[in-house]
């Protein structure tokens, strides 16, 4: 061996030191980095991606909700979010300044934002769905101060053209853009679109890197729905029903629902009161407004919730009540279907009915005496519907109730949809007392939309129709994603009956209780109802509560459009739905049939008494306006010496009854003073008549028969005490106020 | 002294009166090493250099000037120094060092986070690493006879040892004292200190450590942090845990060089003691191995340079810096890869830093010096 320096034993120890270094050190680095990057890799990879990536939502519009002609009910803006970024805050001043523009600007409260400014992290929401000019004076004043903590992106804000309008049906969002009520909740998958991300890479700052990539996703778009509302008719519903709560004072809320009896279609659905779409929390009753003021912290936000819940509650599916009478309208259809009656057959009520030992009432003292089934149906006689409920039986009743659609939910397009109440089988099977007090609606509960439902089968031929609200959902294109066609649950009963039916709620509207509900031109057919909250009894014990209803079909003859009035509560003298939902159904009628399309056919009688139009006389020659009034049938009044007419009142156009004065202005100075218009409340037409012509006004009578006894003027428009112009129409009520049923359930 | 050396090696001095060429594969290994060191300093800077001065080159420019001084001091070392210049020059290394060390404790040192570490615009600390190995070797080689004892040979090598390891201590300087203390002590075991003394200190040394930890909630405190850095994410644990991040997204083949994310301010200094961290999420396993690799190969052809010295002292000297090399190394990717708590330890050939890669540089150039009179 060659002659070393080192001798053996320390090249030993050398080759320990280089063993303890590779093998025992670089061996244990080795082992450590396949633990970190082979077999933890995925774990570290995540948490490290997690860190390095920002993922932006994209926000996709929102579908718009249509009514049934295009017309936009419901629709997104684009809005923008303001932001701070409190960790790029520099200092105190600038956290100062923020608060301070920021509250000014947007209205926030300026402490809050002083708060946030304090936060630890670069995104602190100061407010959501800001309009586009505040976001621009936002970014104004983050310029001028080259602000890099201040930063806006991008939002969406949900508008409501129409604002309270149809509400209930429609719904509303919250700030995120979910829908939490009515279509904007039942279809909110189908209107929230696919939302977009932007994938960027960020450093540790949070700062994005330009250079590095960013993945775009896009967004798809929220489709649209085109629902099956009528924007006209939902309108008219909407303005006469909410008089309708004025009118007869309704406690409890008002419903109304118009439904296409072929298909089952709601071309309007209203509640009243309602509340404002874009401003779904805005508590309007100032005595609930009071009442909140009073509590504090969690019973104040309990109670809060508990008034937007009943305020935003769909009174139209979601309550149950009572149908009373209008349920007459079923009994008969089963009676007629199972053949149980003849429309010949003669019954007799004496005021009363004992069934099993049990006296109960006729709503009339005295008992309306001999009458056929048709009669009874038109004076709403409870013992000829008892006499028909025993003939039905208690299980073929619960049967039809069942084919009806009483028994469950109806299924349509909207969450919160109540099921009712009704008996079971067994006990009604047995019960001879409760058929026949369900034969004539009491005691047992529905939702007005299960009603309406049921009675639209009733008329158009037998069918029963699932209700709903959206008939497509098309894309931003206008193609159609998904269409609904008319759903047929069953057929309950024959088309012959059907007929028979319709043809008998046209001779309660024509001749009986529902006289109140008669339009000119049209056959409309109905059933009224008042039934008693029989389940809320008064300190005495009497159930003293009601809800008067009224369920009309036009045309009679060939039943296209149902609708369903349902008054509960109301707090006037008479409560009977004959004397306050009738009325208001005439009035939906009026104005609805002709906006669908469904023109009057007047009979020789209505059209003698029908209303024309005023010739346009204005600027004509005294006499050539004498002569052409004359002729038209109405009377002309000259006012002043002049020779031609500067003004004629009522103007050209306007509807005025045969023989009614129109007034013609000569001279400048005189034309057309206001007058005082005359109470004519409770008056008979004959004297409200007079009352009015005294005080120089044209009157337009509504209702029918008004030659009968017993008929009274309910309400007039102006109202008593407004002023109008001298010669112009008041447009006054009449209804017949025998036609009452009251239904005293004592048994 | 000098009799005392100079009978021993005489004789092996004549035997290789001529000198070879160095040692080529050494010399490549560490000119690969500095190249990849140059790349990695490049790719893992930039970022932070852009951040910080707007200048994505600002680190590497320094970088690669310090490398370019480095290499030809190194070629200039390996040309002309020789054993004979190597032992005269372990006087002055020492007075040099204990000069500095104490020197960089006054005012006239400069301070940076908190520790007193610089001194004209170097560190003593690195200087130190050589003057201990060149002093220890010097040592050692003098007490050859009476190394085994406990007078002759650990009390005398302990003495220098503490002494290096108590200044830099002074200056707070954990990582440069475990540095030199480990160096000191392999020099001492391969020069021949009975291992026994060795069992008894490190398992003195073992009990002292964790008696502090048990004692300082600092200390203690550090401890469960490395144990487990998501106790404190944001706080002790953060860079630890960042550069488990880089680590192991890197997965098998990495993201590709220049690729990284977390050098984008997600840990700090990334071209400092964290660049292994970026190298492995740049580079991948596969990629990280094979730098360790290199490292395995310039520490095994150091040792081998070392069976092959003229001399004891260069043996010695050549197993010094080579260990410095390893333990460097070896504690640097431990710390990055949380075997071992967070200390400031650059990794050799890597992390950007002039006087550090200079002295390497120049100590690589001592040991091609030997290596020309090495029997390869």
């Amino acid at each position: 061996m060659e002659r070393t320096p080192l001798d053996s034993a320390t090249r030993r120890r050398m080759l320990l030191v280089l063993f303890v270094f590779l093998g025992v050190c670089f061996g244990a680095i080795t082992a450590r980095l396949f633990q970190i990057q082979i077999v933890q890799h995925e774990i570290y990879q995540a948490k490290a991606i997690d860190q390095q990536v920002r993922d932006t939502t994209v926000t996709p519009k929102r579908g718009t909700i249509y009514d049934r002609n295009m017309k936009t009910l419901a629709v997104s803006a684009s809005a923008e979010t303001v932001y701070i970024a409190p960790k790029s805050i520099r200092n105190k001043e600038e956290a100062a300044l923020i608060a301070r523009e920021l509250s000014r600007i947007l209205g926030v409260n300026e402490e809050t934002i002083l708060k946030k400014t304090t936060a630890n992290n670069y995104y602190e929401i100061i407010k959501r769905q800001v309009e586009k000019e505040l976001a621009d004076e936002v970014r104004a004043f983050k310029k001028e101060y080259n602000l890099e903590s201040v930063a806006l992106a991008e939002d969406s804000k949900r508008y409501y053209p129409y604002g309270a309008f149809a509400s209930h049906v429609i719904g509303f969002t919250n700030v995120d853009g979910e829908g939490i009520e009515g279509l904007e909740s039942y279809y909110n998958d189908i209107l929230v679109g696919m939302p977009g991300r932007i994938i960027t890479a960020k450093n540790a700052r949070g700062t994005d890197m330009p250079f590095r990539y960013q993945q775009y996703i896009d967004a798809r778009n929220g489709y649209h729905l085109v629902t099956t509302i009528d924007e006209a008719v939902q309108h008219f519903i909407e303005k006469h029903l909410e008089n309708a709560v004025i009118e007869y004072n309704v406690q409890n809320r008002a419903t109304a629902i118009v439904m296409d009896v072929r298909t089952g279609a709601i071309l309007a659905m209203a509640t009243k009161p309602d509340y404002d779409l874009n401003n779904p929390r805005e508590i309007s009753d100032p005595s609930l407004i009071a009442e909140l003021e009073s509590l504090e912290g969690e019973e104040y936000a309990k109670r809060q919730m508990e008034i937007w819940q009943s305020m935003w509650r769909n009174k139209a599916i979601a309550d149950t009540y009572e149908p009373g009478s209008v349920f007459k309208i079923i009994t008969v259809s089963m009676a007629l279907e199972k053949n149980v009656v003849s429309l010949h057959e003669t019954f007799n009520c004496p005021g009363y009915k004992v069934v099993a030992g049990t006296r109960i009432a006729c709503w009339k003292a005295g008992g309306h005496g001999v009458q056929d089934v048709v009669t009874g149906l038109k004076n709403s006689c409870n013992p000829v519907f008892m006499e028909l409920g025993a003939r039905i039986g208690g299980a073929s009743f619960y049967e039809y109730a069942e084919a009806f659609g009483l028994l469950n939910k109806t299924g349509i397009d909207l969450y919160g949809e109540a099921s009712g109440i009704f008996f079971d089988r067994n006990t009604i099977a047995n019960g001879v007392v409760e058929t026949a007090v369900a034969a004539f609606g009491q005691t047992f509960k529905v939702t007005p939309i299960q009603m309406i439902t049921a009675i639209s089968a009733c008329v158009n031929g037998g069918y029963l129709n699932q209700p709903y609200l959206v008939s497509k959902i098309i894309d931003d294109d206008g193609t159609v994603v998904q269409s609904f066609d008319p759903v047929v649950k069953r057929q309950v009963i024959s088309e012959e009956t059907s007929a028979k039916v319709a043809s008998m709620l046209e001779q309660v509207v024509s001749t009986g209780t529902g006289k109140n509900a008669y339009i000119k031109g049209y056959r409309i057919g109905g059933k009224t109802g008042t039934s008693e909250k029989i389940d809320q009894k008064n300190a005495q014990g009497i159930a003293d509560k009601r809800i008067s209803s009224f369920c009309g079909i036009a045309p009679a003859d060939n039943p296209q459009i149902a609708i369903l009035l349902l008054m509960d509560e109301p707090e006037v003298d008479q409560v009977t739905g004959g004397l306050t939902a009738a009325p208001t159904v005439r009035k939906m009628f009026e104005d609805i049939l002709p906006a669908l399309g469904i023109m009057p056919q007047y009979t020789a009688e209505e059209l003698a008494s029908l209303e024309k139009s005023v010739p346009d006389v204005s600027k004509s020659t005294v006499s050539e306006a004498y002569a052409a009034l004359r002729s038209a049938g109405f009377v002309p009044s000259v006012i002043g010496n002049g020779d031609s007419v500067i003004e004629q009142v009522p103007r050209g156009g306007q509807k005025l009854a045969k023989g009614g004065k129109v007034l013609l202005y000569t001279e400048q100075k005189e034309a057309a003073p206001l007058v005082t218009v005359p109470s004519v409340t409770g008056l008979t037409p004959a004297k409200a008549t007079a009352k009015l012509e005294a005080a120089g006004f044209n009157i337009r009578a509504n209702g029918k028969d008004l030659t009968e006894a017993e008929v009274s003027a309910i309400s007039q428009s102006p109202t008593a005490g407004s002023l109008a112009e001298m010669g112009s129409v008041v447009t006054v009520d009449f209804v017949h106020e025998s036609e009452s049923e009251w239904v005293s359930v004592d048994y | 002294m000098r009799s005392a050396s100079k009978a021993e090696e005489r004789p092996i001095q004549s035997l290789k009166a001529k000198t070879a060429e160095m040692d080529l594969p050494f010399f490549v290994l560490v000119m690969l090493l500095v190249s990849i060191g140059l790349v990695m300093v490049f790719s893992a800077s930039s970022a932070n250099a852009y951040f910080r001065f707007g200048d994505s080159y600002y680190f590497i420019r320094a970088q690669l000037l310090w490398a370019a001084i480095g290499t030809v001091v190194m070629l200039t070392t390996a040309r002309l120094l020789t054993p004979k210049l190597l032992r005269i020059s372990v006087l002055p290394a020492f007075l040099f060092s204990l000069t500095t060390l104490i020197l960089v404790l006054t005012p006239l040192g400069s301070s940076k986070n908190g520790a007193q570490r610089w001194l004209f615009g170097f560190q003593p600390s690195e200087v130190a690493k050589l003057s201990i190995i060149l002093c220890m070797s010097w040592l050692i080689c003098r007490q050859k006879k009476k190394i085994k004892t406990l007078k002759g040979g650990l009390i005398p090598c302990a003495s220098l040892l503490l002494l290096f390891c108590g200044l830099i201590a002074l200056e707070k300087h954990i990582s440069a004292t475990v540095l030199v203390f480990a160096i000191g002590a392999v020099l001492m075991f391969v020069g021949g200190v009975d291992w026994r003394w060795f069992a008894a200190f490190g398992s003195l040394g073992v009990v002292g450590v964790l008696g502090i930890i048990k004692v300082s909630n600092y200390a203690m405190q550090r401890v469960k942090v490395w144990l487990d850095p998501f106790i404190d994410p944001l706080g002790d644990g953060f860079q630890s845990i960042q550069s488990l991040y880089a680590i192991g997204s890197g997965g098998l083949f990495g993201l590709g060089i220049g690729k990284s994310r977390q050098k984008y301010l997600y840990i700090p200094e990334p071209q400092n003691d964290f660049i292994f961290s970026i190298v492995c999420e740049e580079l991948g396993f596969v990629g990280a191995v094979l730098i360790v690799l290199l490292f395995i190969l310039l520490i095994w052809r150091g040792f081998t340079i070392a069976f092959k010295a003229p001399d004891r002292f260069s043996a010695l000297v050549v197993i010094g810096i080579t260990s410095q090399v390893a333990i460097q190394s070896i504690l640097n990717i431990c710390v990055v890869s949380g075997l071992v708590p967070n200390t400031g330890i650059s990794l050799p050939f890597f992390s950007a830093g002039g006087t550090s890669l200079v002295m390497l540089m120049f100590e690589m150039g001592i040991v091609l010096s030997i290596s020309r009179r090495a029997r390869l």
